[in-house]
C-alpha cells in the first residue's frame, strides 16, 4: 500500500502514518478487515466508505475543474 | 526492519491500540524498510496516539483512569498543587544555593551577573516560570487522554494560573539572625496596570497558554467527528 500511494502521489507514507490512517478509517466504518493472511491483514472498503470517497472525489473534481478554469482565464 | 526493533517500536503504542493493530503492524514493520526515518515516524505516530487516541477504540481501564474518575479533585486539584510546590521548592533552592555559592557577600541574589553563575540562576528561573505552564499542559493532556469532562481540569488550570500569576519570591540576608540568606515566597496581586492587577494579568496569560492546546485539541476533535 505504501508503494502504491508513493506511485500515485509521489509521497512515501511512513508506516506509523499509514496505520494511524487505517485505524481511523476502520473506526469510522469506512474500511473493514478481511481474514488475516499469515501475520498480515488485508482491508477492503465498505459500502459507506465507497459512498464517502465518491462524494469527496466529486467535490475534488469540481474544485480542480473550477481552479483550472480560473487559472486559464488569467 | 529488525524484529527486535519492530517489537520495541510497537510497544510505544497504547495497549488498546496494540491489542487491535499490534500484530499486523509489527508484521508490516518487519517486512518494510528500516532506518532512522521509519523509526522516528513510528515513534511520533505512537506519541500522537497517546495524545489523540483513535476515536472508537476502547480506552484502557487502568488504575490511573480509575483515579481520574473516582477522585478528580485529587488528580486535577491536589496533584498539580503538589507538583507546583515541588517545582517552586527546587527553583528557590537553586536561587538560595546560587546566592550562597556565587554571591556570598551580597544582600540579595537579584543582581546582574555573568558566566556560569548566570547560567545557574537561569536554570532556576526556567523551572520557576515554566512550571505552571508545563503542569497546565499536563492537566490538559490527562483530561484529553482520559476523555474527561472539562470541569475538574478547569479547576486545576485556574488554581495553577492564580498561584503562578500571583507568586512572588523575596530574598533577604538580614531577615534571619544567622545571616545565611533567607528566601520566602508570597502571593500578591501587585500593582494595577490599566485597572487590572499585575498578578491577575499574569494569571490570565498562564491560563490562556495552558488551556489553548486543550481547546485546539477539542476543536480538532469536533471537526473530525463532524466531517
Amino acid at each position: 500500500m505504501i508503494e502504491d500511494i508513493a506511485s500515485i502521489c509521489g509521497t512515501r507514507l511512513g508506516p506509523g502514518t499509514l496505520y494511524g490512517a487505517i485505524a481511523r478509517l476502520e473506526q469510522q466504518g469506512w474500511i473493514e478487515p478481511l481474514p488475516p493472511k499469515e501475520r498480515r491483514r488485508p482491508y477492503r472498503i465498505t459500502a459507506e466508505g465507497a459512498r464517502v470517497l465518491r462524494a469527496k472525489l466529486t467535490t475534488l473534481r469540481q474544485f480542480t475543474k473550477a481552479g483550472l478554469q480560473r487559472l486559464e482565464s488569467l | 526492519m529488525n524484529n527486535r526493533l519492530a517489537h520495541l517500536l510497537v510497544r510505544l503504542y497504547p495497549r488498546s491500540w496494540r491489542e487491535r493493530y499490534g500484530a499486523e503492524f509489527e508484521a508490516l514493520l518487519h517486512t518494510g524498510r528500516g532506518g532512522l526515518r521509519t523509526s522516528a515516524n513510528v515513534a511520533w505516530s505512537a506519541l500522537h496516539e497517546h495524545v489523540f487516541p483513535t476515536p472508537g477504540l476502547k480506552i484502557e481501564q487502568s488504575q490511573f483512569r480509575s483515579w481520574c474518575v473516582r477522585a478528580p479533585w485529587a488528580m486535577f486539584g491536589l496533584a498539580p498543587l503538589f507538583l507546583l510546590a515541588g517545582a517552586y521548592f527546587v527553583a528557590c533552592f537553586i536561587l538560595w544555593s546560587g546566592w550562597e555559592i556565587f554571591l556570598p557577600g551580597t544582600n540579595t541574589p537579584f543582581v546582574p551577573i555573568d558566566g556560569l553563575a548566570n547560567f545557574y540562576f537561569q536554570v532556576g528561573r526556567l523551572i520557576y516560570f515554566s512550571a505552571p505552564i508545563l503542569i497546565g499542559w499536563a492537566i490538559g493532556l490527562v483530561a484529553g487522554r482520559q476523555r474527561l469532562k472539562a470541569l475538574w481540569p478547569a479547576v486545576g488550570w485556574i488554581l495553577i494560573a492564580l498561584i503562578g500569576g500571583t507568586a512572588q519570591v523575596h530574598a533577604s540576608r538580614t531577615a534571619v539572625l544567622s545571616g545565611i540568606g533567607h528566601i520566602r515566597m508570597g502571593f500578591a496581586l501587585g500593582p494595577s496596570v490599566h485597572g487590572i492587577p499585575d498578578g491577575l494579568f499574569h494569571a490570565l496569560v498562564i491560563l490562556s497558554l495552558t488551556v489553548l492546546p486543550y481547546l485546539i485539541w477539542r476543536l480538532q476533535k469536533t471537526h473530525f467527528v463532524s466531517s
